[in-house]
């Protein structure tokens, strides 16, 4: 009776406690934002040191998880697996990162962006549904929180939490992630949600607009250029949704950036000159011409004619 | 005794949470991967008495509440972690064709990670946290199921041992 009693009181206790946490943090009490901020202190060396370890590995997972998709990628996968072979002993890491690093230096370069690069170190669980990563480079690298993240097609997500040493970013598939998005050439304008995978949905915001497949989508800009600078590519409308009840069109877009491949981002710390208006939309893909040979067959006549 | 065990408890409880940031969260897992410290504080709450339970629910829940990738308010999983964790105590404790059955275990372990991921998800709909589209929900729901269902019956071992030394008990398997 005693036992069961001081269980109770127990049970009780720590449930007022979580409740209290709770309400803590939906009132901001700053105290709570301490503790995350000391616990990722500690951990970002251990992060660090994992993501050295452990990057062949999560190669090995990663190549692994992206085979079969499409018949595409298995192509590629299958046309470019020799010079991968090759690439794996040569380094593979500092090859790909190297890669990724250069056109996300190429893509901040024709926009005007100053950034700042860094490394990915963890890439957050998602046992709360969430999808998050975590950067080596923090407030000390000048990086502040809502800051547009890039990766080298595009957009990666926004700075959410900063460390001295390490950042936390929101990725654009998380989602939390709202982005206000254009359409490139026609500037109609809509907003851009994730949805915990590579797709988002694009609501549009004026009744009177269309969108139609293939349409590339462009970061339209925040004030003061945070947290979203103007002109990074978002990605392109897969499928429109047509509904007759819909006050305004709405589609499902299909992300540039490959979230689950991510090793190098960077993170836009200075605004650009001027809006690069249209300068980033991604080129289309060339289609090559395959000849076709036309065979005229002309019959033998039989020998009973 | 109590407090002994807890004391000796914590930091086994740091090193799996410091093994959940720095090596397991280094990938991205089909179907949202695994969560070893869910896992592991979900066995040792089966192994442990309803009181116990619940503060390791209460401990562990708190630490996944620091994980940068938690993404609901502070509090929410320390809650949900406590409760499930005084639950599958107080159902388990004390029947032997759980404790003694390896597979007893594992079923309550991973029934009690898919549930626990779905009181997740309600009580985020209540608090107002995003929580993505239907089917990511129901992938990442399973998907996190099965991925339990294969590393739980792998780490089980190591885990009832750890629990035998703690707490002294004869529920090693």
């Amino acid at each position: 009776m005693r036992n069961g009693g001081r269980a109770r009181l127990l049970l009780v206790v720590l449930i007022v406690t979580s409740l209290f946490l709770i309400t803590l943090d939906l009132r901001g009490v700053k105290v709570i934002d301490g503790f995350k901020q000391g616990t990722q202190t500690v951990l970002s060396p251990f992060q660090r040191a994992g993501a050295v370890v452990l990057n062949p590995i999560k190669d090995f997972f990663s190549d692994v998880s992206n085979l079969g998709r499409t018949d595409n990628q298995i192509e590629k996968l299958e046309a470019e697996n020799a010079r991968l072979k090759v690439t794996l002993l040569n380094r593979k890491n500092a090859d790909a990162q190297l890669e990724q690093l250069k056109d996300i230096l190429d893509l901040a370069g024709i926009a005007g962006y100053k950034v700042v690069n860094a490394k990915v170190i963890s890439q957050g669980s998602s046992q709360s549904f969430s999808q998050t990563l975590t950067i080596d480079s923090g407030s000390k690298a000048g990086i502040r929180k809502n800051m547009t993240v890039l990766s080298q097609y595009g957009i990666a997500g926004v700075v959410k939490d900063v460390y001295p040493n390490s950042a936390l970013i929101q990725l654009a598939s998380d989602p939390a992630f709202k982005i206000g998005a254009r359409i490139a050439g026609s500037q109609q304008i809509g907003i851009l949600s994730g949805q915990g995978n590579r797709s988002a949905t694009l609501q549009l915001l004026d009744n009177s607009t269309t969108v139609s497949v293939g349409d590339v989508l462009l970061a339209r800009g925040s004030s003061s250029n945070r947290p979203f600078v103007p002109g990074v590519p978002l990605g392109y409308v897969s499928r429109v949704d047509n509904s007759a009840g819909a006050i305004a069109q709405s589609a499902v877009v299909r992300y540039y950036t490959n979230f689950s491949t991510l090793g190098v981002v960077a993170v836009v710390v200075g605004r650009p000159s001027s809006n690069p208006g249209d300068a980033l939309v991604p080129a289309k893909p060339q289609v090559t011409p395959i000849p076709t040979v036309t065979v005229t067959v002309t019959p033998t006549p039989s020998p009973a004619d | 005794m109590f407090t002994r065990q807890l004391s000796f408890s914590a930091p086994i409880f740091l090193a799996i949470f410091l093994v959940q940031e720095a090596v397991i969260s280094q990938f991205r897992l089909p179907g949202g991967g695994f969560s070893l410290l869910l896992i592991f504080a979900l066995t040792w709450a089966v192994l442990s008495q309803p009181e116990i339970a619940a503060v390791i629910g209460f401990a562990s829940g708190f630490l996944m509440d620091l994980s940068q990738s938690a993404s609901g308010p502070f509090g929410q999983w320390t809650l949900l972690m406590l409760l499930a964790g005084y639950a599958i105590s107080y159902i388990g404790y004390g029947d032997d064709n759980v404790h003694a059955n390896t597979i007893g275990i594992v079923f309550f372990v991973v029934t009690a990670t898919f549930l626990v991921e779905i009181a997740f998800l309600l009580s985020g709909a209540l608090l107002g946290v995003a929580l993505g589209s239907f089917s990511q929900m129901v992938t990442t729901l399973f998907g996190m199921s099965l991925w339990s269902l294969l590393v739980a019956p792998i780490m089980l071992p190591v885990f009832t041992k750890l629990h035998g030394l703690v707490f002294d008990s004869r529920s090693v398997i």
